[in-house]
C-alpha cells in the first residue's frame, strides 16, 4: 500500500516538473506554428491549388523590376485570385515549367496592347464584350483608339467586384464632361441600390445560418445581366429595362422579408420556451421548499 | 378509470412498494449539495440529444452530395426542424460544460476515493465517449468547418511512428477525408457509440446507486466514515447518525434534480433565442470544399486546449504521447491519489495542482481561440 502511495507522489512530482518545463520551453521555439501547419494540414489533394505557379514565383522574386514585382501582390487582392483565375489564364503560357513558361509555343500571349484589351478580357466575359463593342466606347476604341478599354475602368491586376462606384468624376472626365456619366449613373442607381440591399440581406441571413440558394442564384443572374447592360453606355436602353429588373427584385425582396419574419418567429418561440422553463424552475423550487429535509 | 388502471398495475408489479422502498426509503444525506445534481442533468442532456437526434436522422442524408443541403432542408423546410437542430447543437455544447462541472466538483469533493474508483473510471470513459460523439457528429453537416476540422483531427494519429498512418487510414477509410469517412463517422455517431454509451452510463449510475451518494468533506455534515450501500440506506429506522440526518431521495432530491434540469433547458432555449449563431460560425454555413483551405481552421472550444498544446510542442510524437499519458493519469487517478483525506483544503499541493491545471487549460483555450 505504502509503495503505491509513494508512486502516486512521484508521478505527481514528475508531472509537475514536466508541465513547468513545457511551459517554459515552448514560447521559446517560435517556428512551431509553421512546422505544425505543415505537418497537420498537409493534404496531398489540396496540392494542386496550393502549388505556386512558376509565373508567380519568378515574378515576385528580386530579379524583377520593382514596378513589375508588385503585380503578383496586387493580383492576390483581386476577385480573380479568389475565383482561381491566375496569370496564365489571362496571359497564356505554361506555369509548370519555369524555363519555357513564357514561350509563345506554350500559348504565351504577352501583355495586350491598349486596343487588344477588350478581346483579351472578352475571352471569358463574352456577353460584356459584345455589349461593349456595340457601345459608343467600343466603337470609339475600334475606329479612333479614343474609347476607354476594360482596364481604364477596372484596372488589370487588382480587379475587384464591380459596382457603380467605378463611375466617378476623375475617371469619367478624362475624355468628356461628367454630364454623360452622371446621367447613366442615375439610370443605374435605383436598381443598383436595390440589388445591393438584397445582397446585404442575403449575407445577413447567411450569417444567421439561413442560406437561400435559389434567391442567391436569381440575384447573381440579375446582377450579371444588369451590369452587362451598362457596357452599352446607352442611357435609354438602361431606362427601358429598369421595369423588367424591378419586377424580379421586388419578388426577391418579398421572399427575404418572409424569411426575416420567420426568424423573428423562431426567436420569440424559443424565448417563450425559455421563459416557460424558468417558470417551471420557480414552481419546482417552491415545491421543494414545502418538503422538509 | 385512471385509478383502476393504476390499481391493476399495482396488483401485478407492486408499484406502491417500488415507490416506497426504492425511492422514498432511499435516503440522501444532508451532506449533499446542488453539485450532486449535475450528473443527472448530464444524463438528461444526453437523452435530449438522443430524441432530437432521432428526428434529425429522419431527414439527414449521409452522402457528400446531400449532407449539407439536407441540413439546410431541416432548418428551412421541415416544420420546427430548426428547433430540433438548434437543440441538438446548443444542448451538446452545454452538456459538455455540465460534464466539466460534474467532473471538477467530484474532484474537489474527493468523491472518487474508495469505494468509488470504478464510478470514476466509468465516468472518465464517458467523457471520452462524449468527445467521440462530438467529433463524429461534427463532420456530418459536411460544411467547410466540419470538413477541415476533421482533416486536422484525423491527421493527428499520423504522429505515431509505424502504426500512425494505419490508425488514421482506418479512421478516414483512406488517405484523406472523403465520402467513406462521412459514412464511417455517421455509423459511429448513430450506431456504434449510443449502445457503448448506454452500457457505460448504466454501469456508472448503477455504481452510484449501489454505493450511495457521497457526502461533501466540507461543512457540518462533513465526512462519511464508510460507504453506504443501498441496503443500509433503505433501513431508515436505523440509529446510525447519518440516517438520522438524511432525507428521502423521492420527492426531495428528485425535485432538486428537476429544478436543475429546468435551469438547463431555460439556458438552452435562451441561447437558441438570443445567440443562435454562437456555435455556428460562418464556415459552418459553407458547404465543404476539399480544394479550398479556409484561412482560420479552429477546432471546437472544448478541443482548443489540447490542440493548442499540440501546436506548442514542436515534436508531434512527443506532444501526443504526453496527452495520452495525461488521459491515462486522469482515468486512473483514484489509484494514484491514495491519501484518505478527502478535504482538498487540507491538501495544499493537490489544491494548487488542480488550480494550476484549470488555469493552464483556460489559458490554452483562450490562446488557441485567438491564434
Ligand atoms: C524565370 C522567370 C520568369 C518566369 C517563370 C515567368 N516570367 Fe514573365 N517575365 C519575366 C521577366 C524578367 C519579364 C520582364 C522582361 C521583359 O519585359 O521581357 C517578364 C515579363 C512578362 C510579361 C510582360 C511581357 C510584355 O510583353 O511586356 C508578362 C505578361 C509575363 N511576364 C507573364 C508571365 C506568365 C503568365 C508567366 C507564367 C506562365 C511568366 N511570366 C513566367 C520573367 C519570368
Ligand atoms: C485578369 C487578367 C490578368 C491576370 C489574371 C493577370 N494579368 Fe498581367 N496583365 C493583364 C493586362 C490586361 C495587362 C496589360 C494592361 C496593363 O498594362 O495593366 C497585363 C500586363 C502584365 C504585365 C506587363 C506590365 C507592364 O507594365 O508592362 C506583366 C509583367 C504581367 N501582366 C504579369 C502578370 C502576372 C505575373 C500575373 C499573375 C500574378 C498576371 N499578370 C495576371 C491582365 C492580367
Ligand atoms: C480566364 C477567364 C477570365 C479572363 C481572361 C478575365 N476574367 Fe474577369 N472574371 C473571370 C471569372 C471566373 C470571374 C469571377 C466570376 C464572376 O464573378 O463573374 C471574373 C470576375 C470579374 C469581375 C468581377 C465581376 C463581379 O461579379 O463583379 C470583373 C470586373 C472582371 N472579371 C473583369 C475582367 C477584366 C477587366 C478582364 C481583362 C483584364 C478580365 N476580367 C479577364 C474570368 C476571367
Ligand atoms: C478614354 C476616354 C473615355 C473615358 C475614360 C470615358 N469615356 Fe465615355 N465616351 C468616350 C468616347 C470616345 C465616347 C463616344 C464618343 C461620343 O459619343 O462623343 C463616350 C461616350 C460616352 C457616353 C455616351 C454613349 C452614347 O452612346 O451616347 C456615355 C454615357 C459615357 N461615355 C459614359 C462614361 C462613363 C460613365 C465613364 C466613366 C466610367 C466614361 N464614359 C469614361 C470616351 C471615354
Ligand atoms: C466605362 C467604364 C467601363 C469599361 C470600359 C468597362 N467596364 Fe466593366 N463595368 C463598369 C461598371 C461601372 C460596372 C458596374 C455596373 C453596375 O454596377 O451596374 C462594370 C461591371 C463589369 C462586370 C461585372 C458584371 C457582373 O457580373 O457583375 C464585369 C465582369 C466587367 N464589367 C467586365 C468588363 C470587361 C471585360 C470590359 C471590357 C470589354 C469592361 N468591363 C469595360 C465599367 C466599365
Ligand atoms: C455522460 C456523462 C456522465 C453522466 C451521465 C453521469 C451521471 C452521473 C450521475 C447521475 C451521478 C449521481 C449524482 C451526481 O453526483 O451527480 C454521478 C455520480 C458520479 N460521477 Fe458521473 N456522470 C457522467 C460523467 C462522469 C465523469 C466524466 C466523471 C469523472 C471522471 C464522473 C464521476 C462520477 C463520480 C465519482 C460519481 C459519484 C459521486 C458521488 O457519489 O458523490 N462522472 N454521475
Amino acid at each position: 500500500m505504502g509503495s503505491i502511495n509513494n508512486l502516486g507522489g512521484v508521478l505527481l512530482r514528475y508531472l509537475f516538473s514536466a508541465l513547468i518545463i513545457v511551459a517554459l520551453v515552448l514560447p521559446a521555439s517560435a517556428d512551431y506554428k509553421e512546422i505544425f501547419e505543415k505537418e497537420f494540414l498537409n493534404q496531398p489533394w489540396g496540392g494542386e491549388m496550393l502549388a505556386e505557379s512558376a509565373c508567380i514565383e519568378c515574378h515576385s522574386s528580386e530579379t524583377m523590376d520593382a514596378d513589375l514585382q508588385k503585380i503578383p501582390q496586387e493580383w492576390k487582392t483581386s476577385w480573380h485570385f479568389q475565383n482561381n483565375v491566375s496569370c496564365h489564364d489571362c496571359h497564356g503560357g505554361d506555369p509548370s515549367d519555369a524555363g519555357m513558361s513564357m514561350s509563345h509555343q506554350r500559348g504565351f500571349t504577352g501583355s495586350p496592347k491598349y486596343a487588344e484589351v477588350p478581346d483579351f478580357c472578352g475571352k471569358c466575359h463574352i456577353g460584356i464584350l459584345s455589349n461593349y463593342l456595340q457601345s459608343g466606347h467600343g466603337k470609339a476604341l475600334l475606329f479612333s483608339g479614343t474609347g476607354p478599354n476594360c482596364v481604364t475602368c477596372h484596372g488589370s491586376h487588382n480587379i475587384q467586384k464591380a459596382n457603380i462606384d467605378i463611375i466617378y468624376g476623375r475617371r469619367c472626365t478624362q475624355c468628356h464632361s461628367y454630364e454623360r456619366a452622371k446621367v447613366i449613373k442615375q439610370a443605374l442607381f435605383l436598381t443598383e441600390t436595390k440589388m445591393q440591399a438584397i445582397e446585404d440581406n442575403l449575407r445577413k441571413l447567411k450569417a444567421d445560418g439561413v442560406i437561400l440558394s435559389e434567391e442567391e442564384k436569381t440575384l447573381f443572374r440579375t446582377q450579371a445581366e444588369f451590369r452587362t447592360l451598362f457596357h452599352t453606355v446607352d442611357v435609354s436602353l438602361v431606362n427601358e429595362s429598369t421595369d423588367k429588373f424591378a419586377k424580379i427584385l421586388t419578388q426577391l425582396e418579398e421572399e427575404i422579408k418572409a424569411t426575416f419574419d420567420e426568424l423573428r418567429f423562431r426567436r420569440n418561440f424559443s424565448a417563450f420556451l425559455s421563459l416557460l422553463f424558468i417558470v417551471i424552475g420557480v414552481v419546482l423550487s417552491i415545491l421543494s421548499k414545502t418538503y422538509k429535509d | 378509470m385512471c385509478k383502476k388502471i393504476i390499481n391493476g398495475i399495482n396488483a401485478r408489479i407492486g408499484l406502491d412498494d417500488l415507490i416506497e422502498n426504492r425511492l422514498k426509503r432511499y435516503r440522501i444525506t444532508k451532506g449533499t449539495n446542488i453539485f450532486y445534481t449535475l450528473g443527472i442533468v448530464a444524463f438528461f442532456a444526453y437523452m435530449l440529444q438522443a430524441v432530437s437526434g432521432y428526428f434529425l436522422v429522419m431527414y439527414y442524408v449521409p452522402h457528400t452530395e446531400y449532407a449539407f443541403s439536407s441540413t439546410q432542408v431541416i432548418i428551412n423546410t421541415v416544420p420546427f426542424g430548426w428547433l430540433v437542430r438548434m437543440v441538438h447543437i446548443v444542448a451538446s455544447n452545454l452538456m459538455l460544460i455540465v460534464l466539466f462541472m460534474h467532473l471538477v466538483s467530484i474532484f474537489i469533493m474527493g468523491s472518487y476515493k474508495k469505494p468509488r474508483e470504478i464510478t470514476w473510471i466509468a465516468g472518465g470513459l464517458l467523457i471520452l465517449v462524449t468527445l467521440a460523439f462530438c467529433l463524429s457528429g461534427y463532420l456530418l453537416p459536411w460544411s467547410q468547418r466540419s470538413y477541415w476540422a476533421t482533416t486536422i483531427a484525423t491527421n493527428i494519429p499520423t504522429a505515431f511512428p509505424v502504426v500512425g498512418d494505419l490508425i488514421a487510414n482506418i479512421l478516414r477509410g483512406g488517405d484523406n477525408v472523403t465520402a467513406i469517412t462521412l459514412n464511417r463517422f455517421f455509423a459511429l455517431h448513430v450506431a456504434f457509440l449510443p449502445p457503448l454509451f448506454l452500457f457505460i452510463v448504466g454501469l456508472h449510475m448503477f455504481m452510484v446507486w449501489r454505493i450511495g451518494l457521497s457526502t461533501t468533506p466540507f461543512g457540518e455534515h462533513a465526512g462519511e466514515k464508510e460507504a453506504w450501500p443501498e441496503s443500509k440506506r433503505a433501513d431508515y429506522k436505523s440509529s446510525d447518525p447519518f440516517i438520522k440526518s438524511s432525507y428521502p431521495f423521492f420527492p426531495n432530491f428528485v425535485l432538486k434534480e428537476a429544478f436543475m434540469i429546468s435551469v438547463f433547458l431555460a439556458i438552452t432555449f435562451f441561447i437558441i433565442s438570443f445567440f443562435p449563431t454562437i456555435f455556428l460560425p460562418e464556415a459552418a454555413n459553407t458547404p465543404a470544399d476539399p480544394l479550398r483551405t479556409p484561412a482560420h481552421i479552429k477546432p471546437e472550444w472544448y478541443f482548443l486546449a489540447p490542440y493548442q498544446m499540440l501546436k506548442l510542442i514542436p515534436n508531434k510524437f512527443f506532444g501526443i504521447s504526453i496527452q495520452i499519458i495525461l488521459v491515462g493519469i486522469f482515468l486512473f487517478w483514484p489509484f494514484i491519489d491514495l491519501k484518505k483525506e478527502r478535504n482538498i483544503l487540507k491538501r495544499p499541493v493537490l489544491l494548487s495542482f488542480i488550480i494550476l491545471l484549470l488555469v493552464v487549460w483556460a489559458v490554452l483555450t483562450i490562446w488557441g481561440g485567438y491564434s
